[in-house]
């Protein structure tokens, strides 16, 4: 891409991600309020009416909803999501609070599945037909098919409880990342596994590597050599894309094993009618996505000249 | 040949399965796999915790399954159909505002809107086929969009404008044969991700209402006896995997046959 | 790391003289302990410290621990000297107690009547933002302080239960001066008591720790640390209590008590629940308007298979509205009683047409709430009853009895902190209550007279007559009054409570020394 239709570009990419999140605050606005008041949560049964208008005048919650929706988004540009309901504090410092477990999780998810699917990957294809490639893929297959809460649960049964390996669930310490990471992870793990078994598949029928193999080079130092970078591309893509719906998966793989994460503090907040929390978390999750899926656009063009170039 | 077994399991449950899928026995509750059970019947799945037979569960909850897939992926087909041909057409203002759609759309966690959807309406079998169809209509519109652009481009729709030709006769007559295969491959892949999420749905206890099963249901209450009654959940999850899996291999398959343009997105 | 810290080297030379003891074999360890720590792990989150601002079982929990009250309520469910050593009523309105001398704040200041007075006072006070106690204490007037070892608290009208209030939440005693010139806020954060455990830090959505008040006038309890984690899901506190990482666990569901006792070194122990769990029911929704259709509602249930099977026996079948271990409870009455062949006929006589009954049950918001009513459902699907289970979210059921919307059945825990019927069933059921959906004149008359009366025998009859009259109109269908049943380590000797207030005493608990 020539620099002069860069800025345009970034321009309309810029002005449709802004429209994006605004479509999703009102969103999330809407059905928020649509589903239910908060303060029968926080009074007993027996508090009287007047008990009621206070905490709800409190809360801001007595006036009308355009008026509370204009009051929002005003906040929102501040960058201020309001007081928690459930938690009495600033939401975005709730949200910051539960924000690491997430990261943590994310991170330790890739990180697994790019060290375990580039090697399988790579080998499955040098061994192309072989019954490791067979068993490799056929795993991959289920890793991408199955439903997330099956495979967390299904590893939960086998390694923790029959096992008796790892924990089944909290957050405390490395060993209990391990399951949560590979639960999230296992839908990238595959894609990437089958991902890369094609491209090196690719590479190793191009010329220039029979040549080096005919001259002796070893199979090993062939592939690690010529094949990953070129294979880096799709790569690229599909871990930027995995990445951006992390949230998606977060929230069922948290829920199984009770990780403490964004995830799980979402769906809680939403049980609470915690509505600022639910704003926050969901907002924070949308810049995340847009934002990586942008850097990938980018890292892409700077990977391979041909999209850069066309 | 699985899905067909699946749909005859699904339309045939009251004549195959061996019992009544909500019919209960305190007594006999938590049953392992056996022949003859505490209320002396064979459970060849077990029984749960409210004892009634795993296996007569799993096969009605093909039901569920299949229903609220089938019907999630033509409410998302339409929608996204229509949408995207409105799009390819009216170009313009239009366009960007239903592209800018999909792209909020994408960006938001869908999990979170369909539970916060499912919270205002309450879960029912019409909540879940309009969650689950919504969350699907981005990839038909795109296809169609595009197929439309391209006629555009080369001027044919102008053209038949110009002869008097309806907008209805230059969908069914270019644009849809043009576009068919690869909606029905989009549409297989949608059936299998709608199947996940409606479990995904009810295992976090936001699906169809007891004492109806569902396998992500099912998957659900058998969590707590996950070291003591393993085949509640195991038993309905793998069903659910194959399910998954041998739908979206179809659709690969397809894919393979019908559209090798498609190949590798 | 080149250089080995001092706390390495301490570490090294505390293995070493481990490893030098003989004799300390590992079943040993199992059944006796040297623990210094008593490690809790409970099912949520602390969320207040303050005791005005909560009602929660996470938080009283810690609360009736840090702080006491003038009456204690034993696990036998008698009324103990707390602060006071004795009370008596003088005339119909006068409650007269005399206070502990010598007691100190956990902060060395000296507790005296003023305390007591700031305490009920402020427990009353709907200015205090966040009070979720007050409407616990209405029936108090006024409090006097006569001399720094006596208070006086006169209420409204007769009431015979006031020793009785003044023992549960909304009656713990809190320092005026500290909470005075410290403020609300950091009163809540870092509570200041009389109580056996003195506050040390807390750790939001991980645990709270505590130590041993060396001066405790009950005594000082056998531990130097108090740690209390929440770990929400059951499944790891159960697995967390088998491997020993913790002491004592709340909430150990029946179809995981057999696990928890099957392995060597833990066991389950359990105190009668002191409420009941019931289907309330919406009377004013036709049919269940009639009293008919809900007997044949009742009939239909078969308590004895939920309580045998599903709760695994860890519970009673209930006889009427009041709980075993209450006041007033008539252990001559029969159990509920199950008849299919009684039911189909009342539902005949009803004119009973097949008109949907709904159940809205939440999921887990009571212990066996949702197995529990698909089980009832089949059961009245059994004798002809059309009936739907809906599952609803908490919030949604907490809305729908605040707008008294349910739109048949649904599930209510009514508890009695002063184990009496008034408490319980009189402050939901009685007129303008959270469950008002049936009203009968002799029946509100009843209860009215009963709470005013200081007559027990007045009070007796009263009960007596409503339970008739509760049994023919059926504003509840009574299931079950469960065990509330807590898991622990054999080294660990506690007797629990029939609320879920987890006292730890002296009076009730120890560790099991070699």
């Amino acid at each position: 891409m020539p620099m002069r239709g860069l800025l345009p570009f970034l321009a309309s990419r810029l002005i449709r991600a802004a429209i994006a999140l605004w479509l999703v605050s009102t969103v999330v606005f809407v059905v928020m309020r649509l589903s239910g008041d908060p303060v029968p949560l926080l009074l007993p049964p027996d508090a009287p009416q007047s008990e009621f208008a206070r905490v709800r005048a409190e809360l801001g919650l007595d006036r009308p909803l355009p008026v509370q929706y204009v009051v929002f988004l005003g906040n929102v540009l501040r960058g201020d999501f309001g007081q928690s309901i459930h938690f009495r504090q600033s939401a975005f410092r709730v949200v910051l609070g539960y924000l690491p477990a997430t990261f943590e999780l994310g991170l330790a998810a890739f990180a697994l599945a790019l060290l375990v699917a580039l090697p399988i990957g790579v080998v499955s294809a040098v061994k192309r037909n072989s019954a490791v490639d067979q068993a490799t893929m056929a795993l991959a297959l289920v890793g991408q098919s199955a439903p997330t809460f099956f495979i967390g649960i299904l590893l939960i049964l086998i390694v923790s409880l029959n096992l008796g390996l790892l924990p089944t669930s909290g957050r405390e310490g490395w060993h209990s990342l391990i399951l949560p990471a590979l639960t999230l992870g296992a839908f990238a793990m595959a894609s990437i596994a089958r991902l890369t078994r094609s491209s090196v598949l690719e590479v190793l029928r191009a010329d220039y590597i029979r040549t080096a193999r005919a001259k002796g080079v070893s199979d090993v130092v062939v592939v690690a050599k010529h094949t990953l970078k070129n294979a880096a591309v799709p790569i690229v893509t599909i871990t930027g894309l995995q990445f951006g719906t992390l949230l998606g998966g977060a929230v069922v793989t948290e829920t199984v094993f009770a990780w403490p994460g964004i995830g799980r503090l979402a769906i809680q907040s939403i049980y609470n009618r915690d509505y600022p929390v639910v704003q926050c978390t969901v907002f924070i999750s949308a810049v995340l996505f847009i934002v990586i899926n942008f850097c990938v656009d980018l890292l892409y063009g700077l990977l391979d000249p041909r999209v850069r170039s066309s | 040949m699985f899905v067909a077994l699946l749909v005859v399991a699904a339309l045939a449950a009251p004549m195959i399965a061996p019992a009544d899928p909500i019919r209960q026995s305190l007594r006999g509750r938590l049953s392992a796999p056996t022949l003859s059970g505490a209320d002396g019947r064979a459970h060849l799945l077990g029984t749960d915790h409210l004892g009634r037979d795993v296996l007569s569960r799993v096969i009605y909850g093909a039901r569920v399954s299949l229903l609220v897939g089938f019907a999630a992926v033509i409410v998302g087909g339409l929608v996204g159909a229509t949408l995207g041909l409105v799009a390819g057409f009216r170009g313009g203002w239009t366009d960007s505002m239903i592209m800018t759609l999909a792209d909020a759309q994408l960006a938001f966690p869908f999990i979170l809107l369909a539970i916060g959807i499912i919270a205002v309406l309450g879960p029912s079998f019409p909540t879940l086929i309009v969650v689950i169809g919504l969350s699907g209509w981005v990839t038909y519109a795109r296809v169609l969009r595009s197929q439309v652009l391209v006629l555009r481009s080369r001027e044919f729709v102008d053209a038949i404008h110009a002869l008097g030709g309806s907008v209805a006769r230059v969908i069914t007559r270019h644009v849809l044969p043009n576009v068919l295969s690869s909606l029905v491959v989009i549409a297989t892949l949608e059936l299998a991700r709608a199947i996940v999420l409606e479990a995904t749905l009810s295992f976090l206890g936001l699906g169809v209402q007891p004492p109806t099963p569902s396998w992500g249901g099912m998957v659900h209450e058998g969590r707590e006896y996950l070291d003591s009654a393993w085949w509640i959940s195991t038993a309905p999850g793998i069903v659910l995997m194959l399910t998954s899996i041998v739908v979206s291999r179809t659709g690969d398959w397809l894919r393979d046959l019908l559209d090798p343009t498609l190949r590798g997105e | 790391m080149t250089e080995m810290t001092r706390r390495d080297v301490l570490k090294i030379a505390a293995a070493g003289a481990a490893a030098a003891l003989p004799g300390l074999t590992h079943s040993a360890q199992a059944q006796t302990t040297q623990k210094r720590e008593l490690v809790v792990a409970q099912g949520g989150d602390i969320a207040n410290l303050d005791p005005h601002l909560s009602t929660s079982s996470n938080d009283i929990r810690i609360s009736f621990n840090i702080f006491d009250n003038l009456t204690s309520r034993r696990p036998d469910g008698k009324l103990a000297p707390g602060l006071a050593t004795e009370w008596k009523l003088q005339g119909q309105t006068a409650w007269v107690f005399k206070l502990r001398s010598g007691v100190k704040w956990h902060n060395g200041d000296p507790f005296t009547s003023a305390d007591v007075k700031f305490s009920i006072d402020r427990s009353l006070d709907t200015n205090l933002r966040g009070n979720r106690v007050n409407t616990v204490l209405t029936t108090v007037e006024r409090v006097e302080t006569p001399d720094p070892g006596t208070a006086v608290v006169h209420t409204k009208k007769p009431d015979p239960l006031l020793p009785a209030r003044l023992g549960f939440y909304g009656g713990q005693i809190i320092p005026k001066k500290y909470v005075e010139s410290a403020g609300g806020e950091t009163f809540n954060q870092k509570p200041v008591g009389t109580g056996p455990v003195r506050f040390v830090s807390w750790t939001k959505d991980d645990k709270i720790v505590l130590e041993a008040n060396p001066d405790y006038w009950g005594g000082r309890v056998d531990f130097d640390r108090l740690t209390v984690r929440a770990l929400p899901e059951m499944a790891p506190r159960v697995a967390a209590l088998l491997k020993g990482e913790v002491d004592l666990i709340t909430q150990v569901p029946p179809d995981q008590g057999e696990r928890v006792k099957s392995n060597p070194t833990t066991t389950v122990i359990g105190a009668l629940y002191g409420g009941l769990y019931v289907l309330a029911v919406n009377s004013k929704r036709p049919p269940l308007d009639n009293p008919l259709v809900k007997q044949a509602l009742s009939l239909a249930i078969d308590r004895e298979s939920i309580v045998k099977e599903l709760w695994r026996g860890r519970g009673v079948v209930p006889n009427s509205m009041i709980a075993k271990g209450d006041n007033h409870f008539d252990a001559s009455l029969p159990p509920l009683a199950f008849n299919a062949g009684e039911a189909k006929a009342q539902l005949k006589k009803a004119g009973y047409k097949g008109e949907e009954i709904i159940i809205e049950t939440t999921a887990g918001y009571l212990a066996g709430d949702k197995p529990m009513s698909e089980a009832i459902q089949a059961m009245w699907r059994d004798v002809g009853v059309n009936s739907k289970v809906e599952v609803v979210e908490y919030s949604v059921r907490a809305q729908k009895i605040r707008e008294k919307s349910f739109k048949g059945l649904w599930w209510s825990d009514p508890t009695s902190t002063l184990r009496d019927p008034d408490g319980m069933m009189w402050r939901l059921l009685g007129p303008g209550g959270p469950q008002d959906y049936w009203r009968h004149p002799e029946f509100d008359e009843l209860g009215n007279a009963a709470r005013f009366s200081v007559d027990e025998k007045f009070r007796a009859d009263a009960y007596k007559k409503m339970t008739q009259l509760f049994l023919e109109y059926l504003p509840w269908l009574p299931v079950i009054q469960p065990y509330e049943d807590y898991g622990l380590q054999k080294h660990v000797e506690w007797t629990p409570d029939p609320l879920q207030q987890l006292e730890i005493r002296r009076f009730n608990f120890k560790f099991r020394r070699a």
